[in-house]
């Protein structure tokens, strides 16, 4: 289609404008969080701090302590290691070895995401419970890398789309299956891989209710519960502003990911079967 | 997140399943496979599924069977027959929060599927460095629930927050937006709305690449406005993404509106901001009464799929109407 070129510059601005739009919050997330709390209340307001107050930062360093930090990275890296350990084996059998039950178990799989996941809460958190796991990193990590229906499936897609000829060959050279998966299976699936492990990693690191439920002691608290507190409504004794510093420091890991993830995040949320 | 990913995932792997059903029928003649390869398959299978069936099947049977029972976590739970669902039907407080439920969805998805269609209209062209400013466009996905929590909680703020400075410019007084027991609902849904978008952009876009070229072109020679293409051409073209954008922004509403009320509102004010959902999850952890916080949950099973399948209908009508 022809355009012109007083259109494209139409275009173009609505594209930056309705763009800051969306994004303003956050902005105002980072600025907010360098101001005081009787600058973030001021009328008129400002849009950028006067004097960078970094003491916000100092005090949200009380809540969010680098224990939190350090708990928030052991369970959503272990969240996404146990996923590939379990997924990765699961997919390529699925997709690759003659099996009679596959269709079974691809219809086990798909079962839970057609049921709301607030009616499995409260029974597994009494399996956490019976199992002896509340407020550990196990009972943090174990039922959530469990629920691997979206690795196992994102995994098998790809497998399957890898020429039979390829695996045959390595078969008839007398390679195991297990050799198949590590030495050929695996180098290829880089991507598929980066995709995976950028949506888990992330879905992980934004959990709250989990983590709320089984784990609220501070030895174990992750970045979200400890975060949550400094939601404080008008009463509260905390500024508003600390809390922005909190929130900043929170999405920081999330940013970096997303940064360096962003072509294959995208992709993972799209489904590599649209492109 | 992830549930709503996987949805996309299974919908897409269908479509790429027709699609191969030529090598499927190859791929069946060998599915028996020799008994060595059932052998590896089983070892490779067996610990995901083993795990998927104790963290999510049971739990999910475990719901089922728990509403039947009367269990306050400690003693023994004892079995009351259909007395939760007898209970549920007369509680006030059931009633109120599934109308809290429906109005989420209600207030929420029609804006999210509108707002993120016309975004990703806009987003989706070629122009030079177009990519750095679409970020700005999933910027939201980098807030989670509790950062979401933090930012808006003191952009709402009756006294401080930045949204009423801004309306007091114009001259107009803004409530204390998440104790106002009317402001409350829209207040969140506008957070989630936000926090949704990014995600439907990104189903739009992905589905506006896969319109042809050349309908528009057919379009422009017909003398068709670009607003009227936008509605005539475009918007029925991406139809099959409305649907799936439809069913999982209703499903993200409810349990959104259940994680965001339980940080910010805890329910309040009044119990305007308790959906069916923080309800089942209150009579769990703050009542200790896992029987009836079941029978709720599933009482909301129940009630969405009622509400899926009354969408069919409606759409299957208009559709017929057409």
């Amino acid at each position: 289609m022809k355009t012109s070129s007083a259109y494209r510059a139409f275009r173009y601005a609505l594209v930056i404008v309705l763009g800051l739009a969306m994004s303003i919050p956050l902005l105002y997330m980072v600025s907010g969080s360098l101001m005081s709390a009787g600058e973030l209340a001021s009328y008129p307001p400002t849009a950028v701090p006067q004097t960078p107050i970094w003491e916000n930062y100092a005090d949200a360093w009380n809540y969010l302590t680098p224990q939190v930090i350090g708990n928030t990275f052991i369970v959503s890296i272990g969240i996404v290691l146990l996923q590939l350990a379990l997924a990765l084996p699961a997919a390529f059998a699925l997709a690759k070895i003659p099996f009679r039950w596959t269709g079974v178990v691809l219809a086990v799989l798909v079962v839970p995401m057609f049921v709301p996941s607030n009616l499995g809460l409260v029974p597994l958190f009494i399996v956490n419970f019976q199992l002896g796991w509340l407020n550990s990193f196990i009972g943090l990590i174990v039922p959530m890398a469990a629920q691997s229906a979206f690795a196992i499936l994102l995994f098998r897609q790809f497998f399957a789309t890898l020429p039979a000829g390829l695996i045959e060959a390595a078969r008839i050279d007398g390679a195991g299956w297990l050799r198949v998966l590590w030495s050929i299976a695996l180098p290829l699936a880089r991507p598929i891989l980066a995709t995976f492990c950028s949506v888990s990693f992330l879905t992980a690191w934004n959990m709250y209710v989990w983590p709320q439920i089984v784990a609220p002691n501070p030895a174990q608290r992750v970045m979200n519960v400890a975060l949550a507190p400094l939601a404080g409504g008008e009463n509260s004794m905390i500024s508003p502003a600390v809390g922005l510093a909190g929130a900043v420091i929170a999405t920081i890991p999330v940013l970096i990911v997303f940064i360096v993830f962003q072509k294959w995040y995208v992709r993972g949320v799209v489904g590599t079967g649209l492109e | 997140m992830v549930e709503n990913d996987a949805v996309t995932t299974l919908i897409t792997e269908r479509a790429a399943v027709r699609r191969n059903s030529e090598g499927s029928r190859t791929a069946r003649r060998r599915t028996r496979g020799t008994r060595g390869d059932t052998w590896v398959a089983t070892l490779l299978i067996s610990p995901a599924i083993l795990a998927f069936t104790v963290f999510a099947i049971v739990p999910i049977l475990g719901g089922l069977a728990l509403s039947f029972f009367e269990w306050d976590l400690f003693g023994t739970p004892v079995f009351v027959g259909m007395d939760n669902f007898a209970r549920l039907v007369t509680d006030a407080r059931m009633w109120q929060s599934l109308g809290v439920t429906a109005s989420f969805v209600v207030l929420g998805v029609a804006p999210t599927i509108l707002l993120g269609f016309l975004l990703a209209v806009v987003v989706n062209v070629r122009m030079p460095g177009i990519g750095g400013w679409r970020v700005l466009y999933f910027a939201p996905m980098l807030a989670s629930a509790a950062v979401s929590a933090v930012l808006w909680a003191s952009i709402y703020n009756g006294r401080s927050g930045v949204l009423n400075q801004l309306l007091a410019l114009f001259g107009v007084m803004g409530p204390n937006w998440l104790s106002d027991p009317f402001w409350a609902q829209p207040a969140l849904v506008i957070i989630m709305i936000w926090s949704a978008l990014p995600l439907v952009i990104i189903l739009y876009m992905a589905a506006l690449q896969r319109i042809p070229e050349d309908i528009y072109s057919a379009a422009a020679l017909d003398g068709a406005g670009k607003w009227r293409t936008l509605w005539s051409i475009t918007w029925p073209s991406v139809r099959s993404a409305t649907v799936l954008i439809a069913i999982l922004q209703a499903v993200g509403f409810v349990g959104g509106a259940f994680e965001l009320a339980l940080i910010m509102t805890d329910g309040g004010p009044l119990g305007r901001t308790e959906s069916l959902a923080l309800y089942a999850y209150k009579v769990a952890f703050g009542q200790l009464e896992m029987g009836y916080s079941s029978a709720l949950s599933l009482f909301q099973l129940v009630a969405i799929a009622v509400l899926v399948l009354l969408g069919r209908l409606v759409t299957r009508l208009m559709r017929s109407a057409e």
